[in-house]
């Protein structure tokens, strides 16, 4: 998600990405759902729930967000094919339907999926929903002037790779029919057991072709869900959604729509968000954040308050940062080189500069630590809790480097925790007393990401981090290692340049998997084959902690998104 | 306080003082004034500990770039455990929190960075602006104008924004502080060169540079001989200031994370990692805000006692060291002396002295 895009015209989608990733990340379960949903028998109606946020809600339009799930505030407007789960921990990462009465029916080669939709569904104009709509949604996408989704969909689709939308062919897209109002059918050009994950984003959300005003659609977009917008100033943001009648809860199971109104403001610094959201004082006592999470000095202040402590929400959401090495740049082309490193990793120092415990996990697998990634524990490099500096030694010996070593570290100079000096930091300490020594170069952060994202520049070592679209496997592990996803113009993701016909091979043949939890067990196991390569060194899965006001309740965080579901939460 | 009354006293003593040489004379005036007295010994103290800095370590037994995991509390963002920042025997001034280097290490190194990126970086400045402007005031019309138009370009040019280009571009391998040092001195002399070549300027019409030349001496004698002792007062007192200054620029470039790389540790790094602490754990923030807010301050005090103690009509109000009675300094002997408190650092300690002990 952070870093979505295999090709270079997903560049662009990568900031609108970072926006929702950085809305997938969040508040928690296992601190507070007792608290939240306990008590109060049945969640209050009505209120006003106040979204404090530092990214706005830009390009409102469902053809040009790129969601995870349908994201957080989007999802409240647009329902979609299917969706996900919402519920706390793990059973929040499944799929389940939303507009349609399954998460799909794919055919013997998962190859071609039919959806039939919910009946009595309405626009909040009153008018039907029907399946030419959602066809049309997903044609406008690939107008270039509504760029900004993830990029499935042309790669998928039969013949969809050169299309320039509706505006431009009036022919529409022959990979998806709609035999009947009801029924709609996509037709793929390889198989992907995982198309149902796929719509659950905002794309496949109707739009009606009456009401369609191009790039000025997204001021008032048509609302499928239970709230709409009536007020949108600066390009999202400020957002002020209400309630939608013609919104049914009968049709819709997942989302709770307990609040009358809905008052999204963004554009505020996050030391802002989390000073207004611990003074929680006048109409920020209902008030949450989707994208702003407490940094490690924050969350010392707020472990320290009793009353604070208890309205910080915790979440997991699939992601994994780690120290990344480019094989073609010597010493890195020497396997022996990469384990020594990674032998050398002191876990627990990087976890500290990440924030701490309470803010990172440590981690051995490139897979983030959750069951529907397939997580499948491994440590082929075990370095301990701090760093194993004498089996590094001897490794270097191994490979020649008895005298000890010179190498450079590149990341970005954004203070991030993620890729940020302190890891960078953090890392040549540990690799110090293996006899490394690191320089460390610091790059401003579109030059960061330039730079490790292109074959021509790509450094031999250097901190990076990934998200998935959706909580599988697929689009963890595809676009990095994947071959045939090397990109040599363009932005590249596979930075180990890693092109091994056995893991193509499995690649493909795990996609053609409808039975999810038997894909993940083989992800899984995928992870674990590339692992003992020592591409990458794995480092850790960040943890989210969010504060809401005190009189936020229901609180419900998703492994999916991480982030406090606000189509749950009730207001007092 | 009695101390600054003590000045305005001697002074007012009106004791007669034998004409001396330039530099006794500027050492008696320099004296004479106890705040930039105090001010020197301060920096000089800051010279001493970042010269001994490996030293101190030493003796406290640490190195300010050693992780001390068992210091933090990982759990909690990683705060330092203890009260103020972890302090203890081992570590003075606690340690950082997230790493647990030591501060106090961290402190005495940083201010190596600090305080011999800003020195040299002046030396720089100081050598390109008298060079520039010496040669603007005495070369002809072409060599002025292409000069000072230069000079003009480089005042106007933002020294901030300029840095930042700068370092943005030249390659990673290249040594920071050294790069630091130049950049800084490369665009911040020309406030120093418009005051050389104003400064030139003028002297160049007295009579005794006029002497020099109609008997024959050539230009670089003249600027060499003649000029040079000329400009020496305003250019040890702009340096005297710039050295804060440019303390403060290296400070802000580290801050935005293009001065010295980590792990070497400047005061501005100190602070750009600190800013988030501010309420948890507030010691961290403080220690090198306090270092580089005392550092700046005796700088500018002492480059004041400075520019006073070479200044003519300051030192006659001083009434030190000029050489002669003076009888107005005998009426302003009582203690009010208005024109002292209005007269810069130094003297505003003097005069709101008096005012206080009047009052009482």
């Amino acid at each position: 998600m952070r870093q979505p895009s295999v090709i270079a015209r997903r560049v662009a989608a990568a900031s609108v990405s970072l926006v929702v990733a950085a809305g997938a990340a969040a508040c928690g379960p296992e601190d507070n759902d007792a608290k939240g949903s306990g008590g109060d028998s049945t969640p209050h109606k009505g209120g006003t729930l106040t979204v404090l946020n530092s990214q706005p809600q830009s390009d409102f339009d469902p053809a040009r967000l790129y969601t995870s799930g349908g994201g957080n505030v989007p999802s409240l407007v647009f329902r979609t094919l299917t969706t996900r789960n919402r519920e706390n921990g793990a059973a929040g990462t499944k799929v389940v339907p939303d507009l349609a009465t399954d998460t799909g029916r794919p055919n013997k080669d998962a190859t071609v999926w039919t959806y039939t939709l919910k009946k009595g569904l309405k626009y909040e104009d009153g008018s039907p929903i029907t399946s030419a709509d959602i066809k049309y949604g997903i044609e406008r996408s690939f107008a270039p002037e509504l760029s900004g989704g993830a990029p499935y969909l042309r790669d998928w689709l039969v013949g969809a790779a050169d299309y320039q939308g509706p505006y431009k062919d009036k022919k529409g897209l022959s990979a998806i029919e709609t035999p009947d109002s009801r029924t709609i059918v996509f037709h793929l050009n390889k198989p992907e057991g995982e198309f149902p994950y796929l719509a659950t984003q905002t794309q496949f959300t109707p739009v009606p072709r009456s009401k369609d005003t191009g790039t000025k659609y997204e001021s008032h977009p048509v609302s499928s869900g239970p709230y709409k917008v009536v007020k949108n100033e600066n390009d999202g943001e400020h957002l002020v959604l209400e309630r939608n009648t013609q919104w049914s809860a009968a049709t819709d199971e997942e989302r709770k729509a307990y609040p009358d109104r809905i008052d999204v403001r963004s554009g505020l610094d996050s030391s802002v968000i989390n000073q207004r959201l611990s003074a929680s004082q006048g109409a920020d006592a209902a008030a949450v954040t989707t994208d702003t999470n407490l940094g490690p000095a924050e969350l010392a202040k707020v472990t320290g308050d009793k009353q604070l402590a208890a309205r910080v929400g915790t979440g997991h959401f699939g992601y994994t940062d780690y120290l990344a090495f480019n094989p073609k740049v010597k010493p890195f082309d020497n396997p022996k080189v990469r384990q020594a490193v990674a032998y050398a990793i002191d876990r627990s120092s990087v976890v500290n500069a990440a924030g701490g415990s309470a803010l990172a996990e440590p981690a051995t697998t490139f897979l983030p630590n959750q069951k529907s990634f397939g997580y499948t524990p491994y440590d082929p490099f075990p370095a301990g809790k701090s760093g194993n500096p004498a089996k590094a030694k001897e490794l270097l010996k191994q490979a020649g480097y008895s005298g000890g070593l010179t190498i450079t570290l590149t990341h970005s100079n954004s203070k991030d925790f993620e890729t940020s000096p302190e890891i960078a930091t953090a890392v040549q300490d540990a690799l110090k007393k293996a006899g490394i020594a690191v320089k460390l170069q610091g790059l401003e952060d579109n030059d960061y990401r330039d730079k490790i994202h292109s074959v021509k520049t790509e450094p031999g070592l250097f901190l990076a981090h990934w998200g998935a679209d959706w909580p599988s496997g697929g689009p963890f592990l595809a676009p990095i290692f994947d071959g045939r996803q090397i990109v040599k113009d363009g932005a590249n993701f596979n930075t180990g340049q890693l092109n091994d016909k056995s893991v193509n091979d499995e690649i493909d043949a795990i996609n053609k998997l409808t039975d999810l939890d038997a894909a993940a067990q083989r992800w899984g196991a995928l992870d674990k084959k590339i692992g003992d390569e020592a591409l990458v060194v794995p480092l850790f899965h960040p943890v989210y902690k969010r504060l809401y006001g005190k009189d936020v309740k229901n609180i419900v965080i998703s492994d999916w998104t991480g982030v406090l579901d606000i189509s749950q939460v009730s207001v007092k | 306080m009695s101390e600054a009354l003590a000045v305005v006293e001697t002074a007012g003593t009106g004791t007669p003082v034998p004409a001396v040489s330039g530099a006794r004379q500027f050492w008696r005036r320099l004296r004479a004034q106890r705040a930039a007295l105090v001010a020197a010994a301060v920096v000089a103290l800051l010279v001493l500990v970042a010269l001994a800095a490996p030293l101190l370590t030493a003796l406290e037994g640490q190195d300010p770039t050693t992780y001390h995991p068992t210091l933090i509390d990982s759990a909690r963002g990683g705060v330092p455990i203890g009260s103020f920042g972890g302090v203890s025997a081992d570590h003075w001034l606690g340690v950082e929190p997230q790493t647990g280097r030591d501060m106090f290490a961290r402190l005495v190194y940083g201010a190596r960075v600090s305080l011999g990126v800003a020195l040299a970086a002046t030396v720089v400045q100081i050598a390109i602006g008298v060079t520039v402007g010496v040669a603007a005031a005495l070369g002809n019309r072409w060599v002025d104008q292409l000069l000072s138009r230069a000079t003009d370009i480089i005042v106007s040019m933002p020294l901030m924004i300029m840095s930042l280009a700068l370092l943005a571009i030249v390659p990673a391998s290249f040594p920071r502080p050294v790069l630091v040092t130049l950049v800084i001195g490369l665009i911040a002399w020309g406030s120093i060169a418009k005051i050389v070549r104003a400064q030139t300027l003028s002297l160049k019409g007295l009579d005794y540079v006029s002497a020099a030349r109609l008997s024959g001496w050539g230009t670089w004698r003249i600027a060499r001989r003649e000029l040079l002792p000329g400009l020496a007062a305003p250019v040890i007192t702009y340096a005297a200031l710039l050295v804060p200054a440019n303390i403060s620029v290296e400070a802000a470039l580290s801050f935005l994370g293009v001065g010295v790389k980590p792990p070497t540790p400047s005061w501005g790094q100190m602070l750009t990692a600190a800013d988030v602490w501010y309420q948890a754990a507030p010691q961290y923030l403080l220690l090198p805000a306090g270092a580089l807010f005392v550092t700046v301050l005796a700088l500018t005090v002492l480059g004041d006692g400075v520019r006073t103690a070479l200044d003519p009509r300051a030192a006659s109000r001083l009434r030190v060291g000029t050489g002669r009675k003076d009888t107005t300094g005998t009426e302003n002997a009582t203690g009010k002396t208005p024109e002292n408190a209005a007269d810069g650092a130094a003297r505003g300690a003097a005069g709101s002295a008096n005012e206080k002990e009047a009052s009482a």
